[in-house]
């Protein structure tokens, strides 16, 4: 059984359009990154998920049962922690957490204290006193703290500082080691990057690409930068394989996939002063993906 | 019953002012009471003065007015007015705030039905009510009895007050079914006010044209305590308006908060 299985979601407000013919699935126990610019469609489909708001049509289920059907059953083993935070007037850390312990048929006072020593949180401030980022963290641990079995996270980590930011990865790989699925929706490509066991982009409301992280990353791209003795003309690089061509004073840099003598054969045709090659980061080969629909 | 009471605690403070100010109105009105007994004549040559509409709007009726009950029926024209506004605004508030707040996506993430929800929150708002009528009740009964100069008729006395609670139960139901079914509510209190006032407007109007029909477009006026006293009975057709009014704006209420769409903030 899948964690997540979702099937031709659409969604439309009004006219515009939310989503369109979403579908991919979620395995139990991996770590699936979902991608896309804003107004992609990333928010509403995870919306739908969470039965906030209802699909114009299709449908999606949660371990097994149908996630708008079964809301209230099916949020039994999910935690969300959503992109910004917002708690109830005059609470403090800790009654809110009680808070939203009492919806869960389980003693968390163990967890919720584990996981506030975990990520430093004060458990006696008011929210309204909280930074951001601490606010962040009463998200977080608010999400976790009924061990649920599936995580669904919506831009996790903006607003913690990079300490606190891998304190949350170190948490979020211990749970997914302990059997967790995490669904986690971001801009941040260098936290995709390190979570993430497969990846779906998402752009103007449809999914343009599914694949598993590491043959994302072993796209065979690599990122030249060179520096020529003599000026050479603006296109000697451009041609079937080489994107992003830039070329500034002497230094022409893009990036090449393909079969690489195609470049050494371009090189020794001329005398170059500096040579860079290196392997693209998930920025790069994401902005690729985008320049190429367009 | 976390909800429930997670909203009577967000409440208690609001609660609280409501309930002391309505008792204090109530105990203001009737500490007047004993000087206007003593000098029945002047008070009705002074209210004499005013013209008809304006008395028939305020609901001073000036072959009653001097004895205990009849002073008391007129102080419940202000008395439901403030009432309606307590209930209009807790009914506004409860359920939307939630979407104003931005903790819609806290609660309505977690493992509860929005049926239970409604439900839950419906009924810490009612128990507000309830306190602030049982409050009401005792120490306006206590007042009555210190500043009487006859005795009074208990039984019409409790019916009379009790019309306070069906008045803000109704506007309590109106409340809610109004914050599900408008899409965005940025502030409670200009709807709560303006929706109080127009059916203050309403039955002002239609107390002054004497036009009975028109009583139906106000629940202010279901339940009018002139009728009471006179007769010691609810008029049925109202009582039965009444629960209709409840009756649908909880269902309806019900019904569309199921099937809404809460957006991101």
């Amino acid at each position: 059984m899948n964690a997540i299985e979702i099937r031709n979601l659409t969604k439309y407000y009004g006219k515009s359009r939310g989503i369109i013919d979403v579908s991919f699935d979620v395995k139990q126990g991996e770590i699936f990154g979902f991608i896309g610019p804003n107004g992609a469609g990333k928010s509403t489909t995870i919306r739908i998920l969470l039965a906030l708001i209802y699909p114009t049509s299709g449908s999606a289920t949660i371990f097994g049962k149908d996630s708008i059907k079964y809301a209230p059953e099916v949020m039994k083993d999910v935690g969300y922690l959503p992109s910004e935070v917002f708690y109830y007037d005059g609470m403090k850390v800790i009654d809110l957490l009680r808070y939203s312990a009492s919806f869960y048929k389980k003693d968390c006072s163990k967890r919720i204290k584990e996981l506030s020593e975990a990520m430093d949180l004060d458990l006696t401030k008011k929210i309204d006193d909280l930074s951001f980022g601490n606010k962040k963290k009463v998200g977080i641990v608010q999400g976790l703290l009924h061990e649920p079995k599936l995580i669904i996270l919506d831009e996790p980590t903006s607003g913690l500082d990079p300490l606190m930011q891998q304190k949350f990865f170190e948490l979020l790989e211990h749970e997914n080691k302990k059997g967790a699925t995490i669904l986690l929706s971001s801009h941040v490509l260098s936290e995709v990057q390190r979570l993430c066991n497969r990846v779906a982009i998402i752009k103007e409301g449809k999914i343009i690409k599914l694949e598993a992280m590491n043959a994302l990353n072993e796209e065979n791209f690599k990122r030249f930068k060179i520096d020529v003795a003599a000026d050479i003309p603006k296109n000697y690089f451009q041609f079937d394989g080489v994107n992003d061509l830039q070329v500034k004073g002497k230094t022409h840099s893009f990036l090449f996939k393909g079969n690489i003598n195609e470049i050494t054969q371009k090189l020794a045709g001329i005398k170059i002063s500096n040579l860079w090659v290196d392997e693209p980061d998930l920025e790069e080969i994401f902005m690729h993906y985008y320049s190429k629909e367009e | 019953m976390n909800i429930y009471l997670q909203e009577l605690r967000a409440y208690r403070r609001f609660t609280i002012i409501w309930t002391v100010s309505l008792v204090g109105l109530v105990l203001l009105y009737l500490s007047m009471y004993p000087a206007i007994g003593k000098d029945a004549e002047s008070f009705i040559k002074v209210l004499e003065g005013y013209p008809k509409e304006v008395r028939e709007a305020l609901g001073m009726h000036l072959e009653s007015i001097t004895s205990l009950l009849g002073f008391y029926s007129f102080t419940f024209t202000m008395i439901t007015l403030f009432g309606a506004i307590q209930a209009m605004i807790i009914g506004t508030g409860i359920v939307s705030k939630e979407v104003r707040e931005r903790t819609a996506d806290f609660l309505m993430t977690k493992p509860v039905s929005r049926t239970r929800i409604m439900t839950e929150k419906l009924l810490a708002a009612a128990s507000t009510i309830v306190f602030t009528n049982v409050i009401f009740l005792t120490t306006a009964s206590i007042m009555a009895n210190t500043v009487k100069t006859t005795e009074f008729d208990g039984g019409v006395f409790f019916m009379m007050t009790v019309t306070l609670f069906f008045v803000q139960l109704m506007f309590l139901a109106m409340g809610v079914m109004l914050s599900v079914i408008l899409p965005k509510m940025k502030s409670v209190l200009p709807i709560s006010l303006g929706v109080v006032f127009g059916f203050f407007a309403i039955a002002a109007f239609g107390a002054t044209s004497g036009d009975e029909p028109m009583r139906y477009l106000t629940p202010l006026k279901y339940f009018d305590t002139a009728y009471i006293m006179k007769n010691g009975q609810f008029e049925t057709p109202f009582v039965v308006t009444g629960v209709l009014v409840v009756a649908t704006a909880i269902t309806i209420s019900y019904f569309v908060y199921k099937k809404k769409n809460i957006h991101a903030v």
